[in-house]
């Protein structure tokens, strides 16, 4: 694909996406309470960013304002980079080559950093807590997840995405290999802090890393983060659910269904589970995901061979 | 397109080098952290444009976490408070420049002096497979020795440190104490 061509597909795809996943926040909202100036599921999402649009940035005394401004920034770019590496139908992507499956983990590890840097930016308490709660989960998650998606390489016998959908053909890999969507799936949580692993930015530390930025930094870190929740779910749907192939429709669509059913079953969790303490994240990922992973990783290995 | 990939080698190298400097000279230990691993990225960039592309990426992959690890533990062991206030990256000043400018012109005269291969990467080579190929075959031995070594440096360095736990000797497991004094 030509270059200037990739990129405004993948910031168009990453628009489109992250507005849906706006509506199905939204649509779930409306379910469990309507809020006050409520605009109906497909204004809300605008409505909000508008109202942030309008609303004046705030300062804290010294903050590191280079990465301040940049980290949301960050976030965004390490969203679409994730995305890139994922083909949206047969043969359509746009960084897929030869190891597409380390460039998306590369991307969200990468998320963890540009969440710390975003909370240590501010020189505030609340967003440094909130990037060391990110360092803690990122850290304890980053094994299992890892693990959990490369096991998906094994029956492919390549790193790339698409021979990773290809290899699916018989058999999608959520049957294949049963443990793996589970805890990549929880991980994902972990990587996009939303839902019971909303912990950077939670309620508790007053938002955490978006304590102290209003406006547009905080519509940009929003989108951002949707950005890697949508990414988070088109690996997901690539990964285990055997992306664009599927009968009748066309691939594209397959993959849009997939890409939203995940993203829904993360965004409902949201608002259906408490949110986790930082300690029983850590917990999780050590003494839970990880053991589950590794016994992931050896059946589906000898399953290949 | 091979023009377009020397403009990303030149943009790589020269951030991976202004990037290193920058480590040393900024004042905030989480930054010196971050403009390390800015330019390992560029270094994973520079191995991505050599076709090596898992190298390259895997190495961006680790050093996200790494560098996170290696921010937090300084941050953690500086009797600085929280490692917020500005302090200088730099000590030891005479070792470091004798020491500096050694591995400078030692690494310059292998760069003028080595007899570097000159031969591209032919077509249809697949980097990953032949790494794989080596890792788990002629070099076994010598990965897995070095493997097992890490694993069991790890796991000392953790049975070391972790002689005091919250509420008392590790061993001791996680109970609170009792809010009844004991004794008289």
């Amino acid at each position: 694909m030509n270059a200037l061509a990739s990129v405004v597909f993948v910031a168009l795809v990453l628009l489109v996406a992250t507005y849906l996943v706006a509506v199905i926040d939204a649509t779930i909202m409306i379910r469990v309470s309507r809020g006050r100036g409520y605009t109906g599921v497909w204004m809300d999402p605008i409505a909000r960013a508008a109202r942030l649009m309008m609303q004046r940035g705030s300062r804290t005394e010294r903050p590191d304002l280079q990465v301040w401004f940049l980290a949301p920034a960050l976030l965004a770019g390490l969203g679409a980079v994730a995305l890139a590496s994922i083909p949206v139908a047969a043969a359509v992507h746009v960084a897929d080559n030869g190891a597409g499956i380390v460039l998306f983990g590369a991307a969200m590890l990468q998320v963890m950093v540009a969440v710390f840097l975003h909370g240590w930016a501010a020189n505030s308490v609340f967003p440094m807590l909130g990037a060391f709660r990110m360092a803690a989960a990122g850290m304890s998650m980053s094994i299992p997840f890892s693990l959990a998606l490369i096991t998906t390489a094994l029956p492919a016998e390549s790193l790339s995405v698409g021979a990773i959908i290809v290899s699916q053909e018989g058999l999608w890999n959520v049957v294949r290999q049963p443990l793996g969507l589970p805890v990549y799936l929880i991980t994902a949580l972990a990587f996009s802090f939303w839902g019971p692993m909303q912990l950077p930015d939670a309620a508790d530390l007053a938002g955490g890393t978006t304590a102290e930025i209003s406006g547009v930094a905080l519509l940009v870190w929003r989108v951002a983060r949707i950005g890697v929740l949508v990414a988070l779910s088109a690996m997901g749907a690539a990964a285990f659910l055997g992306g664009y192939l599927g009968p009748v429709l066309p691939g594209w669509l397959w993959m849009m269904v997939k890409t939203a059913g995940l993203a829904t079953v993360m965004v409902w969790s949201g608002h259906h589970f408490a949110r986790m303490r930082i300690e029983s994240v850590v917990f999780l990922g050590w003494t839970l995901l990880l053991p589950i992973a590794l016994v992931d990783v050896f059946l589906s290995g000898a399953l290949t061979l | 397109m091979s023009g377009v990939i020397d403009l990303l080698f030149w943009a790589f190298g020269a951030s991976a080098v202004v990037t290193g400097w920058l480590v040393f000279r900024t004042d905030s230990m989480v930054r010196a952290a971050y403009w390390l691993m800015a330019s390992f990225v560029a270094v994973g960039g520079i191995l991505v444009l050599l076709d090596a592309q898992f190298l390259g990426l895997i190495l961006i992959l680790m050093m996200a976490g790494e560098m996170t690890i290696m921010a937090i533990f300084m941050v953690m062991f500086m009797m600085n408070p929280a490692g917020l206030n500005p302090m200088t990256m730099v000590h030891q000043h005479r070792a470091s420049i004798i020491s500096g400018a050694g591995a400078f012109i030692v690494l310059a005269l292998v760069a003028l002096f080595a007899n570097f291969l000159a031969e591209p990467v032919p077509t249809g080579a697949e980097p990953t497979v032949d790494l794989g190929v080596e890792l788990l075959g002629g070099s076994m031995l010598v990965f897995e020795t070095a493997g097992v070594a890490l694993l069991a440096v790890m796991i000392g360095a953790v049975a070391l440190v972790s002689q005091q736990g919250r509420f008392g000797d590790a061993e001791a497991g996680s109970l609170e104490p009792s809010l009844e004094t004991e004794g008289p």
